[in-house]
């Protein structure tokens, strides 16, 4: 097995992986999309709230704010010693979030929330939950807690997690006339032509739409369009709660878990 | 996740598998149609939200279902093992690049 990173930073992550198979790759997207832990507001006690939204879409709309996530340190409710159905200090974080309009009419930002743990904040001060106007006002206190993405999109590490096959644009010279045809049909810019030569370049952003295939007027067709199903293009993207490389090696560390956890149960006894 | 025996003969095995889904039980079956001493190897999901995912398989001659499954295990840990092994040497030269 191959991997190049073709692209990298906290919140992305574009691989090309070779020599390796579908059902690991499903895998691991499975895992990424539905049970890597984020944190994320699941209980919100609502103490004042005049403004035009009511209590439940507001909570709903908190909820859906995504949170920095600290993995070390936070414990998923159901693992934590404490047991408690409220949680203590080491799985549940408390965010307040108090703002009155005076005179004007404002925008209550992800910035208004105050955090008990300066690390566990929202990932952008941007995101707009309500307006006010004036003298409507907000009062609460918002719980977050770690959570995976099956049991609601708001625990959801991720916003895009998606493979495909590495692509294979093949231009027979011999049968091929340089008309350009398969140029111009080319939304991503993959096939390019200099003097009368063909060229393949960027391989990894074709998405297969066989459009060169169709353009191409020679019989039989100068152009193929395949893949290569040993080699994938693995691609993350993150919502800002964990970095890119964290959650690829948090799904890889939960997938051994559960290898591991059923390898422990094996050989099984008849029951 | 809990594995439970449902039916268990010399050349077949069903289990059922609590706590788990397609996720897992696919890139298992998977493993298990590659090697060569399995007939049928299959699963099921008897209905989507209240049951748990069922393996069943099949085996050819002497080979022990058990111990098939034993190895399909293992072989898919290694491809992760592996997966973690490329994916460090892949940070590596990415990070290299970047500092030269
Ligand atoms: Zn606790």
């Amino acid at each position: 097995m191959k991997i190049q990173i073709l692209e990298k930073n906290d919140i992305s992550m574009r691989l090309l992986i070779e020599g390796t198979n579908a059902p690991l790759m499903n895998t691991l997207r499975r895992i990424i999309l539905s049970e890597v832990p984020t944190m994320a507001v699941d209980d919100v006690v609502i103490l004042e709230n005049s403004s035009a939204l009511q209590d439940e879409f507001l909570a709903h709309r908190i909820g859906l704010v995504p949170l920095k996530t600290d993995l070390d340190t936070y414990n998923l409710p159901e693992n934590c010693e404490c047991k408690s159905e409220f949680g203590c200090n080491l799985c549940r974080v408390s965010l307040v979030l108090d703002v009155e309009a005076e005179d004007h009419t404002i925008v209550v930002r992800s910035s208004d929330f105050k955090s008990e743990n300066p690390t566990v904040i929202p990932v952008s001060n941007e995101i707009s939950l309500v307006k006010l106007a004036p003298e409507q006002k907000i009062r609460l206190e918002a719980y977050a807690r770690l959570g995976k993405g099956k049991d609601h999109a708001r625990w959801q590490s991720v916003s895009m997690c998606t493979y495909k096959y590495k692509p294979i644009i093949s231009v027979n010279t011999e049968l091929c006339n340089s008309c350009g045809e398969c140029v111009e049909a080319c939304s991503r810019n993959i096939i390019t032509k200099t003097g009368k030569k063909i060229e393949i370049r960027n391989l990894e952003n074709c998405t297969l739409c066989q459009d060169c295939v169709k353009a191409c007027q020679e019989t039989p067709k100068a152009v193929k369009s395949s893949w290569d199903e040993t080699s994938f293009i693995f691609a993350i993207e993150s919502t800002g709660a964990l970095t890119s490389e964290r959650i690829l090696r948090e799904a890889l560390n939960i997938l051994d878990g559960k290898l591991v956890e059923f390898l422990k149960q094996l050989p099984v006894k008849k029951t | 996740m809990k594995v439970r025996v449902l039916n268990m003969t010399k050349n077949e095995l069903k289990i059922e598998i609590e706590g788990e889904g397609h996720t897992f039980c696919n890139v298992i079956q998977k493993a298990l149609i590659k090697d060569k001493r399995v007939e049928i190897a299959g699963y099921d999901i008897p209905h989507p939200l209240t049951s748990s995912p069922l393996i069943y398989i099949r085996t050819k001659g002497q080979s022990k279902p058990t111990k098939v499954l034993d190895d399909a295990t293992k072989a898919v840990h290694k491809d992760s093992k592996t997966f973690r092994a490329a994916f460090s040497k892949a940070l590596k030269e990415w990070n290299k690049k970047r500092q030269s």
